[in-house]
């Protein structure tokens, strides 16, 4: 065991929440250490990787990104026991994350949806749910700043943007053109009365931004943009370290230890030859997200603390939340042509709000614009077809198939649960569990909303065919297991993502988020970081 | 002891420099395949390359690359044991039936362990791998076919095609031509 005082601030997890929290206690004047769990890489690397998996699997984001030994995520080959995720219930908790330096902003796809002010109301306005700890006026200045220090472009017509609400300040860069096929989408859907609009998305808009290029179209956004157009938190790392952050890597923070007074006092990790290390500091922020937070927060369970670390409400690793999709893969006359522009460029978000929240919830459509080859060859292949018949066919499927996502929301459910299996990991650490059902509330949606919706979707885009997931699939945005409230009694962390335990630990993210709209949650994960980053700020002063 | 991390800028340089040598290495092994198969990267009998490219060539009407062709005939040599008899008699189909184009001689091709494997040869330099699953071989990734049948309206991704903001444009009808490869 190695004791090192470190830092007046220990953040750990190097993701886009701790590396914006990072930058504005590097700016105030403290000093700030950063650990992460995983390795740091390249972006060539990332990318070749990419490239080098073959054509089958190209829609797996973990293979461009192999998990470390010390520091497992969960890879698409990997089931049963052998898996990091250990999951039960009738749906499957089944994330994605990554465990690396720059964390899973890697292969983020950049949209940058608001919550509306009813998404924070939920309990008031339709008695199901939580209301958020304050009011979307409170949130609306961190958005702001999210999307300057992201670089999010977006729509500067009112009409366009999303929320529907005044903002308080433009967004930095014009939107992203659409593709013809995303043209064409959006003039299906407004038959319907329906409006897709420009997604606000961290990817540089025809100009480049905080150092990095405008988007050309690389069509890679998941699981890697090659170039950095589009804000990952490793393009942050460097600037970091310039302005005095110490990053560690391969270090696996295993333990949060308290004082007799119930504070933080250190943290403790393992490096990859599984020695260990004990690192002490002020103030600790827990920039892990949703699963590892709650995981760590667990494992640090003590004689003061019996249920884990913030954990006296009983609510860590409880309301396990994500936006489950329903894909509906159509098959139209008209070619599309997915895949020209960004992987994900606009959306139909109105459908997510209505007085029907009440009874079920809302769900935001997408047309997903990844070029198709990858998703057509091999059924184009095994129809045995050769010559000119084979390219037609394949040239065909891809012009003519496209997905059309239904992103549902969920309600916060304490049943929805993460806790510690029994399975143990290469460190001998314990894998998340976590059980998991989407609830009534979501597949009644989908019964008497979102389908139909899509279903006409479906249908005023001619399609010949139409297959619709059997099941629900994980958006890959988690949220829950540190859930934020103003009572302490059922509650994590308090408004500003202090733990309410614990007065020098914060655990900002998308673990305390009380709802979660249909949107996707990062740009609100950034927002709760920056305004937990204020407050730590504001701590540090003494204020 | 206490680690701190590395700059990954020495890490991007090095790996620059060793992409760089690596494509040129691979630049030059490409000319050299191109201008004499027998020195291709893959450890394959010359004479076997050269049956299995002549029958690529009958199978699929477009430039095909030597090495890349190599490397789908080493995996092909791994895979099927009697790789050269399967070879010269599918050739042997197609010479009978003087073909020109795949579609003079495919359907003439017995039904079973040939017609698979002719299969087999046509779904690996279309998909770049030698099977469409997770531990599949991957021959190549920019050169697999099927981005060629669409090379005229959409980018092999990864790769940019366009400039900032400059993708609007109008949707291609699907009787535009096949771009030629």
């Amino acid at each position: 065991m190695v004791t090192k005082t470190s830092a007046d601030v220990v953040i750990v997890g190097t993701g886009v929440v701790g590396v914006v929290i990072a930058e504005q206690l590097l700016d105030a004047g403290h000093s700030v250490l950063m650990i992460e769990a995983g390795p740091r890489v390249s972006r060539a690397e990332v990318v070749e990787n990419w490239r080098n998996a073959p054509l089958g699997v190209k829609g797996d984001t973990s293979v461009a990104y192999p998990s470390r030994p010390w520091a497992p995520h969960p890879m698409g080959n990997e089931k049963g026991d052998e898996a990091y995720l250990q999951l039960s219930g009738p749906d499957s908790y089944a994330q994605t994350f990554i465990r690396y330096a720059g964390g899973s902003t890697w292969h983020w796809a950049g949209t940058s949806w608001r919550l509306t002010p009813e998404d924070m109301r939920l309990k008031s306005l339709y008695g199901v749910g939580r209301d958020w700890a304050f009011d979307y006026d409170t949130l609306e200045p961190y958005y702001v700043r999210t999307e300057n220090k992201l670089g999010i472009c977006g729509p500067s017509d009112p009409a366009l943007q999303w929320p529907r609400v005044a903002r308080s300040a433009p967004y930095p860069m014009p939107h992203l053109p659409f593709s013809p096929g995303e043209e064409r989408f959006t003039e299906i859907a407004r038959t319907l009365g329906y409006n897709n609009i420009p997604v606000a998305q961290a990817r540089n808009s025809g100009m480049p931004y905080d150092g990095r290029p405008a988007c050309c179209a690389n069509n890679n956004c998941v699981p890697v943009c090659p170039v950095a157009a589009k804000y990952d938190a490793e393009t942050a790392l460097h600037r970091l370290e310039k302005k005095g952050a110490t990053i560690l890597v391969d270090s696996v923070v295993y333990k949060v230890e308290t004082n007799a007074q119930n504070k933080i006092e250190a943290v403790h990790f393992y490096d990859q030859h599984k020695e260990t290390h004990r690192i002490d500091g002020k103030l600790f922020v827990l920039a892990c997200n949703g699963l590892e937070n709650p995981k760590l927060l667990l494992m640090s369970k003590d004689d003061r603390n019996p249920n884990g670390v913030a954990n006296s409400s009983d609510q860590v690793g409880r309301n396990m939340m994500d936006h489950p999709q329903l894909t509906l893969t159509v098959t139209t006359k008209e070619p599309f042509w997915s895949g020209i522009g960004p992987v994900v460029n606009s959306g139909i978000m109105e459908t997510s709000q209505g007085s029907f929240r009440s009874e079920h919830a809302g769900a935001y459509f997408r047309y997903n614009n990844f070029a198709r080859n990858r998703f057509v060859t091999f059924a184009a292949l095994k129809k045995g077809l050769v010559g000119k018949a084979l390219d037609e066919e394949i040239r065909r499927m891809t012009a003519c198939t496209a997905d059309i996502v239904a992103a549902h929301e969920v309600l916060p459910d304490p049943n929805n649960r993460l806790t510690l299996s029994d399975k143990t990991d290469w460190l001998g650490l314990p894998k998340p569990h976590i059980h998991y059902d989407v609830g009534e509330y979501t597949r009644k949606s989908a019964e008497v909303y979102s389908l139909p919706i899509g279903k006409r979707i479906a249908e005023a885009m001619g399609a010949t065919d139409v297959k619709i997931s059997p099941k629900f699939n994980q958006s890959k945005h988690i949220m829950g297991g540190t859930i934020m409230g103003n009572d302490a009694s059922n509650s994590v962390v308090d408004a500003d993502c202090r733990a309410h335990d614990h007065e020098n630990l914060f655990i900002p993210g998308g673990g305390a988020m009380a709802s979660t709209a249909c949107g996707n949650s990062t740009i609100t994960m950034v927002a709760l970081a920056i305004k937990a980053g204020d407050a730590i700020v504001d701590q540090m002063r003494g204020a | 002891m206490t680690r701190q991390s590395k700059d990954p800028n020495g890490t991007l340089m090095m790996s620059r420099r060793g992409i760089l040598l690596g494509g040129a290495t691979l630049f030059a092994g490409s000319i050299a395949a191109s201008l004499c198969p027998t020195l291709s990267l893959a450890a394959v009998d010359a004479g076997m390359q050269g049956q299995f490219m002549k029958l690529s060539n009958l199978l699929i009407q477009h430039q095909l690359s030597p090495a890349v062709g190599a490397r789908i005939a080493e995996g092909a040599t791994a895979q099927y044991k009697n790789l050269p008899q399967m070879l010269e008699a599918i050739i042997t189909i197609a010479e009978k039936n003087k073909a020109t184009q795949v579609e003079d001689f495919f359907a003439d091709i017995p039904e079973g362990e040939l017609k698979d494997f002719a299969l087999w040869v046509i779904a690996a330099w279309y998909s770049g791998s030698s099977s469409d699953k997770r531990d599949a071989t991957v021959f190549t990734y920019e050169e697999a076919l099927t981005f060629k049948t669409t090379s005229d309206i959409l980018t092999i991704p990864s790769y940019g095609i366009s400039g900032p903001n400059l993708w609007t444009r109008p949707n291609l009808p699907l009787s535009a031509p096949m771009p030629t490869f």
